[in-house]
């Protein structure tokens, strides 16, 4: 797999001073390219250290009272533990799906409007047959009675 | 690099009918009981289609020495390949449109969904045949699957229906993953995605992108992946586990419609990665390895089918397996690098199939409950015009001369043993022959069994009545005369440039 990593990776251009450019980062980025991902590294340590470490402080500080309720698995108030074959509203369903159309797809939106000044008049009139569409849709499950909760 | 060529004319056709699509669907949004206006509806969205369909043939045509016209930055390609599939598509969206009517109204189902995804999965299956890249074929097969998965489970509390529906649904995915990985794969391996840009890298053995040699292993690798996706579409042996149980479940009308339509799309972009662009003039070591795969796959195939076909009791089932069994027998045309027989091939077999399925929903009944071969004892005479569409049907699928289904696998076999593949033409030739015995068996049960219970007789709308009477026309005009559509399509070929 190391066939995907051929491509040269851009080094960044040398800076314009005349100052000697010599520091550890540049020295440590010509030894190997993948020393730029250290900051990430260092995320990941840090993003894991630090619920273990407050458990871990929280777990001798506090008084440790058990019951019931406590020692559930939280699940908004609902019965955790129960027969998979439970009877439940598809209508959430139908709002999950309302949700797909409305609000994922306005996620199209937003790189056209980034590049909207180079797309000029096609990318306007390209966006208002998406909105058409999405219309359509709208009216489609609104006739449908999808917005109907009773 | 192309520039982005936009040209809307070219997908004219696909426009149509997308727009014929939401029309349907806001129609039956505004109206109860739209059923048959839809029908109407959809038929002139398939006949503008087809129109505009013909004009882009005769430009294809007159463009002839340029090669083929894209559009799209090489997204679309038009070619006589794809718009001779593309008329198959529309043939076949028309037919299950005028089948399904009688399923919609009888069981009260809601007509503008199944109307609309019907003309949404031809849209897909449109894109598949025209598509110039393999982002659009993956784009075009996912428009097609999504669809056809929903019309599958459209009998929604039929316990049946919806165990057709999730086994398509999984057994799809998983093998669009198939394709997917091979479509990447094969990108790593040429640098690109555009099929021509892909061929051309294959000729030269260079990367398109770093212009390094390219690592041939995993080209091999990708081609092997993309070959297992498309035999899952295209349900060939190993791969074929699904097809008799999904065939089985989805409401008739829609098996008459995912037996041909998605089927013949899936062969049209075998044929454009597979024939086109990993062509021997390319690549003679990558073509022969294919080759030889294909050639295993299609015996496999043939006689798999075959034999599991016989001795199935579900007429659902038998022409299931029947299905698995046609497409060894089109696979056979892969091998002499021929898309016309192909083509030829997949029209004819669409025709008999829709046909044949026109007949099993009218002797069904309401909600597909008489599919057991018993249960069709002494129908015969009851109802004799059917039984005798059925058995031209059946002996058109068996290949019987003065059919359709006997020219098509005569160009087939014809090319093929040109070629010198004569082993697998036997081993074809002897499979049909098998393969009468269960395609006679529901006339036998039909004619000559005594009627076990006293059955009603079957009831067909009109709708029903012109599907059965066209697909009649066309089993034997594709028989008697092929020669008009053969020789038109033969032109193509002298035009085609690879």
């Amino acid at each position: 797999m190391i066939f995907f990593l051929q491509e040269q990776i851009p080094l960044p251009n040398p800076p314009i001073s005349s100052a000697p450019p010599v520091q550890v980062n540049a020295i440590l980025t010509d030894i190997n390219p993948i020393v730029n991902y250290l900051p990430i590294l260092l995320l990941l340590i840090i993003a894991i250290s630090f619920p273990v470490v407050a458990l871990n402080i929280s777990s001798f500080l506090r008084r440790t009272v058990f019951d019931q309720a406590k020692l559930s698995a939280y699940e908004c108030g609902n019965d955790p533990v129960g027969d998979a074959r439970e009877r439940y509203s598809v209508r959430y369903y139908i709002i999950a799906m309302l949700f797909l159309i409305f609000d994922v797809e306005t996620v199209f939106l937003f790189p056209w409007a980034i590049i909207y000044d180079q797309l000029a008049i096609f990318g306007l009139i390209e966006i208002f047959i998406f909105i058409g569409i999405l219309i359509v849709g709208y009216y489609y499950a609104w006739r449908k009675g999808a917005l109907e909760w009773v | 690099m192309q520039s982005l060529n936009l040209n809307y004319y070219y997908v004219l056709p696909h426009i149509i009918l997308s727009i014929t699509g939401i029309m349907s669907l806001l129609f039956g949004a505004f109206n109860k009981q739209a059923h048959r206006d839809l029908v109407f509806i959809n038929s002139a969205g398939l006949i503008t289609a087809g129109v505009s369909t013909y004009r882009l043939w005769n430009l294809v045509s007159s463009n002839a020495k340029d090669g083929p016209l894209t559009a799209f930055s090489g997204m679309v390609v038009l070619d006589h390949m794809s718009l001779a599939f593309i008329f198959i598509f529309l043939i076949v969206a028309f037919l299950s449109t005028l089948l399904s009517l009688n399923f919609l109204e009888d069981e009260d189902q809601s007509p503008e969904e199944f109307n609309s995804l019907l003309l949404f999965a031809t849209v897909g299956m449109m894109l598949m045949a025209s598509a110039g890249d393999m982002v659009m074929v993956f784009l075009g097969l996912e428009i097609a699957s999504i669809a056809t998965y929903v019309l599958a489970g459209y009998r929604k509390t039929d316990l049946r229906s919806n165990e057709s529906a999730l086994k398509y649904f999984i057994l799809g995915s998983f093998s669009t993953a198939f394709l997917l990985y091979g479509m990447a794969l094969v990108y790593g391996a040429t640098g690109s995605t555009n099929l021509e840009t892909i061929s051309n890298a294959i000729k030269s053995g260079n990367n398109a992108i770093t212009a390094q040699p390219m690592v041939m292993e995993l080209l091999y690798v990708g081609a092997g992946m993309l070959l297992v996706g498309f035999g899952f579409k295209i349900s060939t042996a190993p791969f074929h586990v699904w097809t008799p149980d999904v065939y089985q479940g989805a409401p008739t009308s829609v098996t008459a419609f995912m037996a041909t339509g998605p089927k013949a799309a899936a062969f049209v972009a075998f044929l454009r990665i597979f024939v086109f662009t990993f062509a021997a003039s390319y690549s003679f070591q990558l073509h022969t390895t294919w080759v030889n795969l294909l050639q295993v796959l299609a015996i496999l195939t043939m006689i798999i089918g075959n034999i599991v076909a016989l001795s199935q009791t579900d007429i659902k089932r038998v022409l299931a397996y029947s299905s698995i069994a046609h497409a060894g027998y089109a696979l056979i045309g892969f091998l002499a690098d021929d898309w016309i027989s192909v083509a030829f091939y997949m029209l004819t077999y669409s025709i008999m199939n829709i046909g044949a399925f026109a007949v099993v929903s009218v002797m069904a009944g309401k909600g597909d409950e008489k599919t057991e071969l018993e249960n069709w004892a002494g129908m015969g005479f009851k109802s004799l015009g059917l039984s005798i569409a059925l058995l031209v049907f059946m002996l058109s699928m068996a290949g019987m001369p003065l059919t359709g289904g006997f020219m098509g696998k005569f160009f087939i076999f014809k090319t093929a043993w040109d070629k010198g593949f004569h082993i697998i033409v036997i081993v074809a030739v002897l499979n049909s022959a098998i393969s009468v015995y269960y395609y006679l068996r529901p006339m036998v049960m039909l004619f000559f069994r005594d009627e076990n219970e006293t059955n009603p007789t079957p009831l067909m709308s009109w709708t029903t009545y012109v599907t059965i009477l066209l697909a009649l026309a066309g089993t034997f005009y594709l028989g008697i005369m092929p020669g008009r559509l053969f020789s038109l399509l033969e032109v193509a070929k002298d035009v085609l440039v690879k």
